[in-house]
């Protein structure tokens, strides 16, 4: 009875065997060409609407946003923004879609690194910006390490080289959160040095404080504080070559070694039980509330935390191994804009992101509490917490010791060790185990790269 | 529901006069839709699983290879295992409740019966996202599970309070429990529906001759249920293969690979890693299981092989 | 014939498993309201700042178009199929009943690629389509087991009285099938209006015709930490579908219990 069925279905893979070639193969791909004129003359565009996809929903950078767009259109009654916001991993979730979709939206925040930038670019989806930074002047205005970070050869194989693809608006550092009301209480000074940091950790546990509170749901969070611990243990240098892919392994003693101190704050109860349960964007939320002495995590709650707790909390970079070294942490700059190859309004893109990453949009950042990737020209932090991220985030820069994220390495990172990260911290895997799942996804995607 | 294909009429029974080829034009437009956007991007599914494609550049031939990934991939045939797991959740579990409430029911004469079905089906209806967020509040660390299991920890129990959709033990049976939840509903809508087509006599006999709540039921509505238990299964065994916004919305496969889910993989390798093949070649996969599964439940309704139809 | 103590033990479990259907919905509705000091002012927040009402019109147009182009489409399918009995119907059942196996996510990866190469996505056709499709696997199955089940007899009565095929199925055979007809509205209405990951593939850059399933999981991506927020979300998107059911459900258990499922 099945036999029409089957004749059918014959039939249609035959017919599709005719019409098909490999996928991907007749799709003949325009983008990814720089312009070769350029206009600044925003007002002369006519009417346009500009569609900006952010990841900028959290309450400081939000207000940041949403400041610079109403600004942007008071300056060009001509440009209306659309702005779609989602969250950081509804982003990353849809972004890939959307840019190979037909009608991208203009102007984009795609992460760095080789999972997300060097695959657009290669893919040609992005518009390199070299001929707008000749006008605007973007590498002028930020520091090379930075500019290095949002640029990509052209086949994708190799960051900080190449055109630049992007602008980032703030700068990032993953460091530790401090309730300094618990603190005094247990009697403890703000470490300065990583063994006093640890040892704080367990004078908390002794006196049935939680250590450190954290939310790893969604796996992104363990990596960061795995990024922390692996910085302070195998140094910076080894952890930016490992990340760009340029010499390491993930099974490295010093990687598995942090791996294992993991797993160890995990087993001691530094961290709350149900960790892998609570949402990332529920920690600071749970912190507020008084929960941990500690909380490890991005520069992008202070400006929220602020708000919260006032001169309670603070923050400060990871302590380095001898008290007065130069700090070492994860972070770089927040996700740069970039300009979609596909958009019908490039110029006026360019101009959105001069505008939002301008001094004055430097200001704006500090107004809102958030930690510009610029040093602002007339405004300073005023809340205590902000005013320890600046100091933070300035003395890291000082010292060159800021490293990557490591999710930048490969686009399968967030599974191959964020989820043996979660095993390990539920103590159902070993260290060694967690990273060669790691370095086995590595060495795949460094192969196919 | 049939596998079988109905046994042509003899000529003569069909009515003299009607036009045979009539028929076509009817089926005709539903054919073009059903083949145009299902059975084509089927095809079109199975075409691109023979390839290694990132979505982006062109792709080339892979053969079977993602097939073989498919099977021997340890995350990818976990997720399998899972689905197997959650099929129990979503299928076995939601029957046997089910069966008991319909037992209830046929025996005794319920009050506000009508409320009761209407109330139970209601989870069927409520959008699968919309269920997600009201789960994870109720699995959340302040949630009710836990604020009663803490109130148990009180009263001396051990605290069994814990982050029920990020624990690695618990986190797939969680996501089962919303499936069971959700699918008790349809099966017993399907199976009262059933039970009211028992003639009353043969209860009357069966307690006429002493049996007890057990016996009748095994007895009497049991076997004049196959049929809508076979849907039944059917259903609801193709709702936790399918399962993708429950995982996607709760859990994103976590802790670790613990609760990844076939249909959630798909999605993710497609459009996330970038592993547009190997997506398709696991959709594929799941469409043979969902299509081996229908006609096997189909089999097991239609009794034994060689029994009259 | 039945004790008292079982009958009493008897309407307990039913009570009790009633609650559990109800409990989540309870809860949502209590932490929206962020009960015991209710906030009405909630559903409004949310209804703002999650564009809900675009969203749901966005669902409205998608489901509407897909039920009626569905349901037209089914029911003549059915009909051939379960009435007309033609010359390869068998098979064409067979072909229509292994699209009802055939789950969205065996298709959804080429239905963006190549939807988008005809530049079908993020546009309503993008979802609408494949969704009719789906409805129609269904429904050529549904319809033609209600179909089946009428009486030859009464086929026979209306071509007697000189009705074309046409004329009786419209007539005759769509009236008297209205509890079957209702039911399956009622089940690819609520498909099509739960629907998640195809509009999550096909919809994924234009906000303006975004569904509200796909809607509330971006609300929450974004305001993961105020329950309150979420839950008024998540109800403000079930609540005309669950509408729709109180309203029709009369109808769709007299389907059910009239036995279309009867093969």
């Amino acid at each position: 009875m099945l036999k029409p069925v089957g004749r059918l279905l014959a039939a249609s893979v035959l017919v599709a065997g005719a019409v098909a070639c490999a996928p991907g193969a007749d799709g003949g791909r325009p983008g990814g060409r720089a312009p070769s004129e350029v206009s600044t003359e925003v007002a002369k565009a006519g009417q346009v609407t500009l569609t900006v996809w952010d990841q900028e929903v959290q309450g400081g950078q939000r207000a940041q946003i949403e400041r610079l767009n109403a600004g942007f259109q008071a300056k060009y009654p001509n440009v209306r923004i659309h702005r779609v916001a989602r969250s950081f991993s509804d982003l990353q979730k849809t972004l890939r879609l959307a840019l190979s979709g037909g009608d991208p939206p203009d102007v984009v925040q795609a992460n760095q690194g080789y999972a997300s930038m060097g695959q657009f670019v290669k893919a040609g989806m992005l518009l390199p910006l070299t001929p707008y930074d000749r006008v605007y002047g973007w590498r002028k205005r930020y520091p090379k390490a930075l500019t290095d970070l949002n640029s990509v050869s052209p086949d994708g194989r190799s960051i900080g080289t190449g055109d630049l693809y992007g602008v980032s608006l703030n700068g990032e550092i993953v460091g530790i959160y401090v309730n300094r009301e618990k603190l005094a209480r247990l009697g403890i000074g703000p470490p300065r040095t990583w063994a006093e940091f640890e040892r704080a950790l367990a004078a908390a546990k002794g006196k049935g404080e939680l250590p450190v509170v954290f939310g790893n749901l969604e796996k992104l969070p363990a990596m960061q504080t795995y990024g922390v611990i692996q910085d302070q243990l195998a140094g910076k240098d080894p952890v930016r070559s490992l990340i760009f892919g340029t010499g390491g392994k993930w099974t490295d003693g010093p990687n598995v070694q942090a791996a294992r101190t993991l797993a160890d704050w995990a087993e001691r109860g530094y961290f709350n039980k149900d960790a892998n349960a609570v949402k990332w964007d529920d920690t600071p939320v749970d912190f507020a509330k008084g929960q941990g002495v500690f909380m490890i995590g991005g520069n992008w709650w202070a400006a929220d935390l602020q708000k919260k707790m006032g001169a309670k909390a603070g923050f400060m970079a990871p302590p380095p191994a001898q008290a007065g070294a130069p700090p070492t942490t994860m972070g770089g700059e927040s996700l740069p804009f970039s300009i979609t190859s596909k958009s019908r309004h490039p110029d006026v893109a360019a101009a959105y992101i001069d505008y939002i990453t301008s001094p004055q949009a430097m200001d704006v950042s500090v107004e809102t509490g958030n930690l510009p990737a610029l040093a602002a020209p007339s405004k300073r932090p005023e809340g205590a917490l902000t005013k320890d991220v600046a100091a933070a985030w300035a003395e890291l820069s000082k010292g060159d010791g800021i490293t990557p994220y490591i999710d930048y390495a490969t686009p399968g990172l967030a599974d191959t060790l964020g989820g043996p990260l979660q095993e390990l911290i539920a103590g159902r895997t070993t260290p060694e185990k967690a990273l060669e799942a790691a370095q086995r996804d590595y060495e795949e995607f460094l192969k196919g790269k | 529901m049939s596998l079988r294909t109905p046994r042509a009429r003899p000529p003569h029974a069909r009515p003299p006069g009607e036009p045979r080829t009539i028929g076509w034009l009817y089926v005709l437009p539903a054919l073009l839709v059903y083949a145009v956007f299902l059975l084509w991007p089927l095809v079109r599914g199975v075409w691109f699983s023979l390839y290694d494609w990132d979505g982006v550049s062109a792709g080339t031939w892979a053969g079977l290879s993602n097939y073989a990934e498919t099977l021997t991939d340890p995350s990818l045939r976990a997720a399998f295992g899972h689905a197997l797991i959650l099929a129990v959740f979503y299928a076995i579990v939601p029957c046997l409740i089910a069966f008991v409430l319909v037992a209830i029911i046929s025996r005794t004469r319920v009050r506000g019966l009508a409320v009761f079905r209407t109330v139970l089906f209601l989870p069927q209806v409520v959008a699968m996202v919309a269920v997600a967020v009201a789960w994870q509040w109720v699995y959340s660390a302040d949630g009710p599970v836990n604020t009663v299991l803490r109130g148990l920890h009180r009263l001396g129990l051990p605290d069994w309070s814990r982050g029920w959709l990020g624990d690695f033990t618990f986190a797939l049976p969680a996501v089962g429990l919303i499936g069971t939840w959700v699918e008790i509903g349809l099966a017993m809508v399907l199976f009262l529906a059933g039970v009211q087509k028992i003639p009353r006599e043969l209860f009357e006999a069966a307690r006429i001759d002493g049996a007890g709540p057990v016996r009748e039921f095994l007895a009497v509505t049991l076997p004049a249920l196959r049929r809508e238990l076979a849907v039944a299964l059917t259903l609801t065994t193709i709702a936790a293969l399918r399962n993708f916004d429950l995982v996607y919305i709760t859990t994103k496969g976590g802790p670790g690979d613990s609760t990844k889910v076939p249909a959630y993989e798909v999605y993710n390798r497609a459009f996330n890693t970038g592993e547009v093949g190997l997506a398709c070649a696991i959709g594929v996969t799941l469409a043979v299981l969902v299509f081996a599964v229908t006609a096997a439940v189909g089999r097991l309704a239609e009794g034994r092989p060689g029994e009259a139809p | 014939m039945i004790s008292a103590r079982e009958r009493w033990l008897n309407h307990a479990i039913l009570v009790v498993f009633a609650v559990i259907a109800l409990f989540p919905m309870i809860g949502v509705v209590a932490t929206a309201l962020s009960l015991p000091d209710a906030d009405p002012g909630v559903f409004a927040d949310a209804w703002r700042e999650g564009h809900f009402a675009l969203y749901l019109r966005n669902s409205l147009i998608v489901s509407t178009v897909t039920v009626v182009a569905g349901t037209l489409l089914s029911i003549t399918a059915g009909y051939a199929l379960g009435a007309l009995r033609f010359r390869g119907s068998g098979p064409l059942f067979l072909l229509f009943l292994a699209g009802l196996t055939i789950p969205t996510e065996a298709v959804v990866v080429p239905l963006y690629f190549d939807l988008r190469s005809a530049g079908l996505d993020n546009t309503y056709a993008g979802v609408i389509l494949p969704q009719t499709a789906q409805s129609v696997a269904f429904g050529a199955f549904w319809m033609r087991a209600y179909f089946r089940g009428v009486p030859r007899s009464l086929l026979e009565a209306a071509r007697m009285d000189g009705a074309s095929s046409w004329t009786t199925l419209w007539r005759v055979l769509v009236p008297m099938g209205r509890p079957a007809i209702l039911t399956m509205v009622v089940l690819t209405s609520m498909w099509t209006w739960n629907e998640f990951l195809l509009p999550l593939v096909i919809l994924n850059a234009d906000d303006g015709v975004r569904t509200a399933p796909l809607g509330l999981s971006f609300f929450q991506g974004g305001h993961q930490t105020d329950y309150a927020l979420l839950m008024a979300g998540a109800l403000i998107i079930a609540a005309p579908i669950v509408a729709v059911y109180l309203f029709l459900q009369r109808h769709f258990i007299a389907g059910m219990l009239s036995g279309a499922i009867k093969e």
